[in-house]
């Protein structure tokens, strides 16, 4: 199972242990890929709110390099990918895309319409299998508590990211069971993590970063996992900011999608790049994956 | 179809708090929530309370929250939220206060609509027939004047739990629905007004209000829609505003977002930029700040990319 | 103390526009509503408003036509006026901001419709209703004047002269009830369509002004008048816009045919809606049906036109039918629609009852007679609110301080009270399925003599069982279970007029056809029916009709 990469920036910027994560799962889960380090940011919707022209013709970008390897995109960021499926709608319509393209001509490069986006997620439950996953797993992650907490743009607009409805916003749940542990179920998992207006209302914005959080670790979970760098940088980056602003303490470590698959998979920390995490899972994962080197 | 309601009941004049009630009812495989409600009032409880008029989604009187989700109870079919024998949970709108059951407290909603001046103001007297418009005006207005007021966007608005003075998304796109009618003259007084505090910059651009307006009004794509322009019209000294430039002239640059400058480039000055010395010591010391920003390879072709069609924020700036 | 100098009783169009009217002329104004204004029943009016704005119409072909389509039953007064003002009316509704759709430079652009003569219907995509409807509301926001939003009107008060002088209303938020004098009162609280069962009505078109007013004594005129649809969906009576045959759609029986070239060769499924109505339902009965329907198809009009003119048509044939109007025929059905009859007033609204008036669904000008064309409703909202509001703010400006007993409130206090300790009884609900579904057999798109001697029976035996009626809720705060006996009792009062005003008319004319008379008899019946409150029951009488300028010709379509 081949892909064409595309990491995003902040795994490659303020959460490298994402981009670390990932590189130590693509072998046991039997993936291979080919990076496109020459794509550019997806704008993450701040380019699209401003100029979709722009962001689209950015994203048919990566879609024409990605076309011209005849590989599916995988990508590892909830808010790449739903901004990638919003642009990719708008790009189905010939005319539009014809003119796109011609911002792309410089280059030499054209986007037929062809390319087809996934999320590591989505590709866990729907190319891998997770009865395939559930075999890989050599440490289970039994009595582990762990909430969901999926990002807005992998579950919304739904129509747009889940168009055959496939439940896509339940794959979290279904991967963290396959992995041996407990999945918490709060209304937080699908809301907002702030992230999106940390600069234009830092209160709001750690408001709900730690209303998600709170509520997540009054139903029990020992620790959230993400399938989007961009609330990771709230969730686990502001966590201490937000628990002062919400007055009550928090501690909830935040794991990355791959970092959790790494974890049941037998990897390492220092594979899993976890002493990159503000608020560490150091305890928690002592306490319940005893005999393990965390 | 037999089909089990679960119905979260307040009526202050018996209830210190909310209460769950569940009833069961047969109902046509057809039948909507608000059928199933109705149902329960007339023949089982008349105590239960909740609006509802049309039953066509058009009168907007009865969003409610199902399943956790809000919406029209006269457009929810039973069958895809419960099925045979199923069991659906029905409670009131969210972000307003409950008055009793299902009905929630509609005056701060209509307040917020009355605080975006939600009406025509167009440059001089009236022509002596009718403003001379495009159909395609007319056509983009209307996907805005489809909104019902009903709230289901209010309800499950991210924002509005943390922040009940957000405007919030029906008033925003009512709002809109001014900006974008080329009839009205008062763009700059209502996008000025607008880029305050409490309105289009405070949207988390969620997508819930776009996932659960049962009218496709997409209320989330209006509010940036003003954002864009408000920015056009000049309205550039806040956060929102600096954030989009910083945003835009990072990946200009290298062709990729580079957080710790848009951090910094979107504040309002050094008193800001220390409230997040926090933030930026811990991810220094826990190696999540970059030592250095590389362009990605082929940058000066996105460079091209957005001197081709950027031109308006270059102008702006 | 709450006072007011007019007071608007309902805030749907023809009310907002009263009291946008009452308030422009700088006299103190209130509007009251048992709902949110734009959740009035305005919002179903899909397909348009008519008038003659184009340069090949006229405002005497417009008024042709509503005479033709009444069946010669309107008084051409009223209907001059409703024709000569209809232009202005829509260019102030889009100088408003209703977003009207455009023809190709940018003027207003319109679609044929029922029982017209010129494409003279003006619209917005298929929510005309609703887009006027917002945008009244956000002029009435603009003017900020004092709005009872939720509060439902229980009587209407009068001074020692017998005028009309307030109402007294109650909170529905707190149960709390409340004396609201006023110098006029102009009701506009809509429809009756809740007498029925089915309707394409809203729930909350329980008549409630237009018994108010009959029990204070004003005349109701030509109850009989009941439009049926022909085309609302069998599962639950919703509405499928006329705009649908404005855009070319048909009706067909079960064997492919297109029925109407028997009925109305000339205009087909665009004749009046009384004469399809009518052409459905004998297909219907002689068996050539679909499961009690017509099948409507739209499939030759595409998918873009679909998509673009006929969107919530579409969205509502998928919900309550299941049927993909792109791709297969929907089955229809006549359903109640629409009552012409209502409050008499003259051309400004005034009631027979000082101080009162009235405009909109619940009075009768009478510009619908026996059959309303589509898209003439919101006309009327607009012309004759408009018309009422400002002879109310003229009126209140020659009356005195207003004198009222307290003793009203504490009356509808007692009776209130009276209901919520009343035994447990009958269930209202019950009540109102057996009144509606005895309307619908007895008192539909055909009657007879026997049927409505049986309906007449039957709804006074309803009466009796009123008074056991009783209201589980015994709360006080938003208590809807209340309000409806409330409204039962309303609608039962309306349901005894019909029938009443069906039996007295002994022909058939427009809407109204009794298979015992089966023609127009001009030389006994080109009159009004009318119909005054009596403990006994509804007392009849006539009124003559106002012919100016076209004498009754046979109607052909």
């Amino acid at each position: 199972m081949k892909f064409a990469y595309y990491p995003g920036c902040v795994a490659k910027g303020g959460a490298p242990e994402l981009y670390k994560s990932v590189n130590a799962c693509l072998g046991p889960l039997g993936i291979e890929v080919e990076e496109l380090h020459g794509a550019a940011c997806t704008g993450a919707g701040v380019l699209t709110e401003r100029n979709p022209e722009l962001a689209d013709t950015l994203n048919a970008r990566t879609f024409a390099m990605a076309e011209r390897l005849g590989l599916p995109i995988l990508t590892i960021c909830s808010t790449c990918t739903g901004t990638m499926y919003a642009s990719h709608e708008r790009l189905k319509d010939d005319a539009y895309r014809a003119r796109i393209n011609e911002h792309l001509a410089d280059e030499g490069l054209e986007y037929r319409g062809t390319t087809e986006i996934y999320h590591l997620m989505w590709i866990l439950v729907e190319k891998i299998g997770l009865d395939k996953v559930r075999s890989l797993v050599k440490r289970p992650l039994n009595g582990l508590r762990i909430a969901p907490f999926y990002g807005c743009y992998i579950v919304r607009p739904s129509r747009l990211v889940d168009p055959e409805h496939q439940k896509r916003d339940t794959y979290l749940e279904q991967i963290i069971a396959h992995l041996g542990a407990d999945a918490v179920d709060y209304s937080g998992k699908t809301k907002c993590c702030g992230f999106p207006i940390t600069t234009m209302n830092r209160r709001n914005a750690l408001k709900l970063t730690g209303r998600n959080i709170a509520e997540a670790k009054d139903q029990g979970a020992d620790l959230m996992v993400t399938p989007c760098p961009l609330c990771h940088l709230n969730l686990d980056g502001q966590q201490i900011d937000a628990a002062r602003v919400i007055g009550r303490s928090l501690d909830v470590p935040i794991l990355h999608l791959p970092q959790l698959l790494g974890l049941a998979f037998g990897l390492s920390p220092e594979e899993l790049g976890l002493r990159h995490h503000i608020v560490t899972p150091r305890t928690v994962l002592q306490k319940f994956l005893a005999g393990a080197a965390v | 179809m037999k089909v089990t309601l679960r119905v979260k009941r307040y009526d202050p004049e018996r209830d210190r708090s909310p209460r769950w009630q569940e009833y069961t009812v047969e109902v046509e495989d057809y039948a909507t929530v608000l059928d199933a409600l109705i149902k329960v009032r007339e023949e089982i409880d008349e105590s239960l309370a909740l609006r509802c008029s049309c039953r066509s989604h058009i009168c907007g009187s009865c969003a409610m929250r199902i399943n956790q989700k809000g919406g029209l109870a006269c457009k929810t079919k039973l069958a895809e939220v419960a099925g045979d024998g199923g069991t659906v949970v029905v409670e009131p709108a969210g972000n307003l206060p409950v008055v009793k059951d299902l009905v929630v407290d509609l005056v701060p909603f209509f307040d917020k609509v009355r605080a975006v001046d939600p009406y025509l103001q167009p440059a001089g007297p009236p022509p002596e027939r009718e403003y001379i418009a495009s159909n395609e005006d007319m056509e983009n207005v209307k996907g805005a004047m489809a909104c019902i007021l009903c709230g289901a966007c209010v309800s499950d608005c991210t924002v509005l739990e943390v922040d009940p003075d957000f405007l919030g998304p029906a008033a925003l796109a009512k709002a809109w629905r001014f900006v974008a009618d080329p009839r009205d003259a008062a763009d700059e007084e209502r996008l000025g007004a607008l880029s305050e505090r409490n309105g289009i910059w405070d949207c988390t651009h969620c997508f819930m209000c776009v996932e659960v307006c049962p009218k496709d009004v997409k209320p989330m794509e209006r509010i940036l829609d003003l954002r864009r322009r408000a920015m056009e019209a000049g309205f550039k000294n806040n956060n929102g505003s600096r954030h989009s430039d910083a945003f835009v002239e990072t990946i200009r640059e290298s062709g990729r977002l580079d957080e710790t400058k848009v951090a910094i480039r979107s504040t309002s000055g050094l008193g800001e930029l220390l409230s997040w010395s926090g933030v930026g010591l811990r991810s220094f010391l826990h190696g999540k700040v970059p030592l250095s920003h590389k362009p990605i390879p082929g940058a000066e072709h996105v460079r091209k990319i957005f001197d081709k069609l950027e031109t308006k924020a270059g102008e702006a700036q | 103390m709450l006072q007011h100098d007019v007071l608007v009783v309902g805030a749907g169009l023809a009310g907002m526009r009263a009291a946008l009217e009452a308030k422009k002329q700088g006299v103190d104004v209130a509007i009251m509503s048992k709902v949110y204004p734009v959740r009035s029943h305005s919002n179903a009016a899909q397909g348009g408003i008519n008038a003659a704005l184009s340069e090949d119409d006229s405002w005497e072909s417009h008024a042709f036509d509503t005479v033709k389509g009444s069946d010669y039953l309107g008084d051409q007064d009223a209907i001059e006026i409703l024709a000569k003002e209809a232009p202005q009316a829509i260019i102030e509704l889009e100088n408003f901001g209703v977003t009207f759709n455009r023809d190709e430079r940018g003027r207003l652009g319109s679609r044929n419709f029922g029982g017209a003569s010129h494409a003279r219907t003006y619209f917005v995509g298929d929510f005309t209703g609703q887009a006027i409807l917002h945008v009244m509301f956000e002029q009435l926001l603009r003017t900020g004047l004092t709005s009872y939003d939720e509060w439902f009107v229980t009587q209407l008060v009068k001074d020692d002269s017998g005028a009309i002088r307030g109402v007294v209303a109650m909170d529905i938020r707190t149960g709390q009830l409340h004396l609201v004098k006023a110098k006029a009162v102009v009701l506009a609280t809509g429809g009756m369509g809740r007498v029925y069962e089915p309707s394409t009505n809203a729930l909350i078109c329980t008549g409630d002004g237009m018994a108010l007013a009959y029990r204070a004594g004003a005349l109701l005129m030509d109850m009989e008048m009941v439009q049926f649809h022909p085309t609302t969906l069998k599962a639950n009576g919703a509405l499928l816009s006329e705009a649908a045959r404005g855009e070319g759609a048909y009706l067909l029986n079960k064997d492919g045919e297109r029925f109407m070239f028997k009925y109305a060769p000339n205009k087909l499924e665009l004749a009046s809606r009384d004469v399809v109505s009518r052409a459905e339902q004998i297909e219907i009965n002689e068996g050539r049906g679909v499961d009690g329907c017509v099948l409507f198809d739209l499939r030759h009009l595409g998918a873009e036109k679909i998509m673009e003119r006929l969107p919530q048509i579409r969205e509502l044939a998928l919900e309550f039918a299941g049927v993909d109007i792109i791709h297969e025929p929907v089955p229809v059905r006549p359903g109640m629609h629409y009552i012409m009859g209502g409050i008499k007033t003259d051309v400004w609204g005034k009631t027979n009852l000082d101080g009162l008036f009235a405009a909109g669904e619940c009075a009768c000008v009478n510009v619908h007679g026996g059959n309303r064309l589509g898209a003439n409703s919101l006309l009327e909202t607009v012309v004759f609110g408009k018309r009422a509001g400002a002879a109310a703010a003229e009126y209140v400006k020659s009356v005195g301080d207003v004198r009222v007993s307290e003793a009203w409130l504490r009356d509808e206090e007692a009776r209130i009270e009276g209901l919520l300790k009343r035994p447990e009884g009958e269930k209202a609900a019950a009540l109102r399925l057996e009144m509606g579904q005895t309307m619908t057999r007895n008192v539909g798109v055909f009657r007879t003599g026997e049927q409505l001697l049986e309906a007449q029976a039957k709804i006074q035996e309803l009466k009796q069982r009123y008074q056991r009626v009783s209201v589980g809720d015994k709360g006080r705060i938003f208590n809807t279970n209340l309000q409806f006996v409330l409204e039962l009792e309303n609608m039962l009062d309306l349901a005894e007029v019909v029938v009443a005003s069906a039996l007295f008319r002994t022909e058939s004319r427009g809407a109204h056809t009794r298979l015992d008379y089966p023609n127009r008899d001009d030389a006994n019946w080109l009159k009004h029916t009318v119909a005054t409150y009596t403990a006994a029951g509804p007392k009849l009488d006539t009124r003559p009709v106002t012919i100016t300028r076209w004498e009754p010709q046979e109607r052909k379509y």
